[in-house]
């Protein structure tokens, strides 16, 4: 090696090209050698094969179905195939990978190597589940050949493989930053399937009690929207007529195709991932987000919470009853139920409330990154911490994200109350004060708690206050009407049962049943006081220690612990 | 501390480094110049591999500023990262990559130039490191030795201007010791700097033509092995007068000189702890031979290197 040679700088490998990104190529090489491939793709074409010519034989063969219409029989099979493949293989896959890295130690190579963080996170997303975008794409002359023969338009297709695409990256991204959170590498792999399990069948749920845009995050909307033209045209007539019937993708007063809407939603998370692994990638110990963006994420999401929702009141199509009713035929003479109602303004208050313990938790500082933050500032001759770093105080922005949250509920319950459903309901501004009061009262002291005494305090908190007044109270109303009032006052001491106890407590139109008619709006009262109470010492206790943090970094000699 | 005119590879000033209340380095300030093969010891705990992580940029220092070749490492992460060169302790390595494939992974990382120019470069550094034979072996199937060897290749490839490399003889046999050692000096021939920890002390003081000593997070010495003996307060050494006649006179001698302690009578020899300068000691000799007692041998015993690391170590468990 020449003594010039030893000093070379080396060049920088491009960010975005793909097939040149190191880390890609690097598992392409690993995850696609043709011992274990083989094995992998020769499964996923006998399963193709197999799901394919059943399909058609049996279109056929046995209902009797044109050449045309059964060459459109195995598209769904297929796709249902290559969303298992890739949703939840490739996903466990991008968590399982990433912590293994860690495991095997090799992470600290990569954090060295003099890639961009952007390249990293790409190289990463797109070369651990290489192999099952193989397999997927093993299985697409199947697929081409029955939109072919099938005669399938363009575009019943094309929306509904571009949000596949987007799913997959969402489902990835989400698997890629569970595995830069989790240290095991089997919890990685599970948290990472119960995420994917649960974001495309629990979360969507939610679509049904008025929060639509959850349903954006999977495929489903726009398999809805493209359904009619991928399955026989004779069922797909039929389907057709039932989807003129169903809501399409409002955002206030736009209307857009759902594939776009959903591109447009997903997009939106998959680039707050990607911030997410680029803050790691630059730095380990930094926060997934910052507070800023933080901020800007839940203000996002509320606004597209109330834009897909606020538009399918006066229709009646964001009531869960509603769809009820028109599957009964009986919507002719259908109206919202209050208590649904009610419910529905409750439940998007406990949404908000969770999204800010989960923002709020994120963005809070460790202890110990508070105290290495008063030493760099001691070091510095400041007596203050940047407000926005991650070693600041999380509590300003946990309060401005409880205050936008409960704007949030008022708009979305005022846009329930004072709709054409209710005429003469109102919902004064000072539900618009209760409401602030319940986010900051709960997620604040969520906070403070976090701030003060740390993680293992929070959940022993979740726990006992959380969520075990919630299992008494539900075990109390199973034993008899005679202890519901007492049950009310018990599930009332969860704070999570503090929003819907506002709704049901507030609003003109509630129509508590008689047992809860007294009992609910005293507890909800009753237990909002004693929650601000706690928040306020909270307060002065986290004020205390903050302060006591501070000086003992800032003045103090530190002693050396062996 | 080593004084350099030039701008030193390692420029470390005022590290801090905290781990909640545990302070692992506290206001270490350290130069190293080019070229040098500058050592670290310390007992465990004594903050080796947390100024390591410091110095490869994968731990944030509380405070501190360092500098890698003029580089402030805080503010220009990038250009950091290439010029270092960094071999973990334990030198993990993936398991579904052949020696090969690791290298190249590493050497298209680094941008080393096309494919020809990758390979040639992965089979100088196996060359170096003696492994050329094995290069399609899978990197699991190796031993705890030919693993260190093949990340020691890895942190060659891209010709590092700063080699930081934590424990990188554990594992290795004598002879690949030996190979390391000299392709360690090779490296700091052609102008890199290499540092260095290791716990077989008396390796590192051959290895090394600077070292420092850590314990507690601060440093406690610095420069060659011999002024680090110094700085440590070793300057204490064991002499053995063997006499013909007269012992009980000279020990009374020996006793009233200053810097003589702990002094037994055995046989016909005076042995004694003996504190003091080099030239105190010639006198103490002058002065029983002017004394008129008759010196057969005079013989000097200091503490080795690793006693006084012993000594470190034991310091470092009491309270």
């Amino acid at each position: 090696m020449s003594s010039e040679s030893a000093l070379s700088s080396p060049s920088r490998p491009s960010s975005w090209k793909p097939w040149a990104n190191p880390i890609f190529r690097r598992y392409c090489r690993s995850r696609l050698r043709p011992r274990g491939l083989s094995v992998w793709l020769l499964v996923t074409l006998l399963l193709a094969g197999f799901l394919f010519f059943l399909c058609r034989t049996i279109a056929l063969y046995q209902a009797h179905l044109s050449p045309e219409d059964a060459a459109r029989v195995p598209l769904i099979p297929l796709l249902i195939l290559q969303t298992l493949i890739l949703f939840v293989l490739g996903t466990a896959q991008v968590s399982g990978g990433m912590t293994a890295e860690r495991d095997e130690g090799v992470i600290d190579y990569q954090r060295l190597i003099p890639m961009s963080p952007m390249a990293k996170v790409f190289g990463y997303v797109f070369g651990l589940p290489v192999r099952e975008y193989v397999l997927v794409f093993a299985t697409l002359p199947f697929t081409a050949w029955s939109l072919w023969k099938g005669q399938v338009a363009l575009h019943a297709w094309l929306p509904l493989y571009v949000v596949f695409f987007t799913s997959t990256l969402l489902y990835h991204f989400t698997g890629l930053v569970t595995g830069s959170v989790v240290k095991n590498r089997r919890w990685a792999f599970l948290v990472s399937i119960g995420l994917v399990f649960c974001l495309y069948t629990i979360t969507p749920q939610l679509a049904k009690f008025g929060l639509v845009f959850f349903k954006y995050l999977t495929i489903t909307p726009v398999l809805e929207e493209c359904w009619s033209g991928l399955i026989p045209k004779t069922a797909g007539a039929v389907v057709s007529s039932v989807q003129q019937l169903l809501p399409t993708a409002k955002f206030f007063n736009l209307d857009f195709p759902e594939a776009v809407f959903t591109v447009f939603s997903q997009a939106g998370l998959v680039v707050t991932f990607i911030i997410m692994l680029a803050r790691r990638w630059k730095r380990a110990e930094s926060h997934l987000l910052g507070k800023v963006w933080a901020l800007l994420f839940f203000i996002w999401v509320q606004i597209l919470l109330l834009g897909n929702a606020l538009p399918l009141v006066d229709s009646g199509n964001l009531f869960p009853s509603r769809g009820f009713a028109r599957f009964a035929r009986l919507d002719f003479a259908w109206e919202p139920n209050r208590l649904e109602t009610v419910g529905m303004s409750g439940l998007y208050g406990l949404v908000t409330l969770m999204m800010v313990f989960i923002l709020g938790g994120m963005i809070t500082p460790t202890p110990e990154n508070q105290i290495r933050g008063w030493r760099r500032a001691r070091k510095q001759g400041k007596t203050s911490l940047p407000l926005f770093s991650d070693v600041a105080s999380g509590s300003w922005m946990t309060a401005l994200m409880a205050v936008a949250g409960a704007v949030g509920w008022y708009i979305f319950s005022r846009g329930l109350v004072e709709s054409r459903w209710f005429p003469g309901h109102l919902v004064p501004l000072s539900t618009l004060g209760c409401m602030i009061l319940v986010m900051l009262a709960a997620g604040l002291g969520f906070q403070f708690l976090l701030e003060t005494r740390g993680g293992r305090a929070v959940g022993l908190a979740t726990i006992t206050i959380g969520v075990a007044p919630i299992m008494v109270g539900a075990v109390m109303f199973s034993i008899g009407s005679w202890l519901y009032t007492a049950a009310s006052w018990v599930v009332g001491l969860s704070p999570l049962s503090l929003p819907l106890y506002a709704s049901g407590s507030l609003l003109s139109i509630s129509e508590l049943p008689p047992d809860f008619e007294r009992s609910v709006p005293r507890a909800f009262l009753f237990w909002l006081l004693v929650a601000v109470l706690v928040t306020l010492w909270q307060l002065s206790k986290l004020i205390a220690a903050r302060r006591a943090l501070a000086r003992r970094s800032l003045e103090e000699p530190i002693q050396l612990k062996s | 501390m080593i004084s350099s005119t030039e701008t030193p590879a390692i420029d470390i000033r005022d590290l801090r480094v905290d781990y909640g209340n545990f302070v692992a380095i506290d206001d270490l300030t350290l130069t190293v110049p080019r070229g040098e093969v500058f050592g670290l010891v310390g007992p465990n705990g004594a903050g080796k591999t947390s100024t390591f992580r410091v110095l490869t940029t994968l731990l944030e220092p509380t405070y501190g500023e360092v500098y890698l070749d003029g580089v402030d490492i805080l503010e220009d992460l990038e250009s950091a990262r290439r010029i270092v060169g960094y071999m973990p302790d334990l030198a993990p390595v993936p398991s579904d990559l052949k020696i090969w494939e690791f290298l190249d992974f590493h050497a298209a990382a680094y941008g080393l130039g096309t494919k020809s120019q990758r390979r040639e470069r992965v089979a100088e550094c196996l060359e170096e490191v003696a492994l050329t034979d094995l290069r399609h072996k899978w990197c699991k199937e190796l031993s705890r030795g030919q693993t260190q060897r093949v990340v020691l290749a890895k942190t060659l490839l891209h010709r590092p201007r700063v080699m930081i490399l934590d424990e990188p003889a554990s594992g290795l046999d004598p002879l690949a010791r030996r190979d390391l050692r000299q392709a360690l000096r090779r490296l700091a021939d052609q102008g890199a700097t290499v540092f260095v920890s290791s716990h077989i002390l008396s390796e590192l003081a051959e290895m090394c033509t600077s070292l420092c000593v850590m314990n507690k997070g601060r440093l406690l010495a610095s420069g060659t092995a011999e002024q680090v003996r110094q700085q440590l307060g070793s300057n204490e050494r064991t002499l053995t007068a063997t006499l013909l006649g007269r012992q009980q006179e000279a020990a009374a001698w020996l006793q009233s000189q200053p810097g003589v302690h702990r002094l037994q009578l055995a046989g016909e020899q005076v042995v004694f702890d003996f504190t003091g300068s080099d030239e105190a000691q010639s006198d103490l000799m002058t002065g029983l031979i002017t004394q008129g007692i008759r010196l057969r041998t005079f013989e000097e015993k200091r503490s080795s290197f690793e006693d006084i690391l012993v000594e470190v170590a034991e310091s470092n468990r009491r309270p």
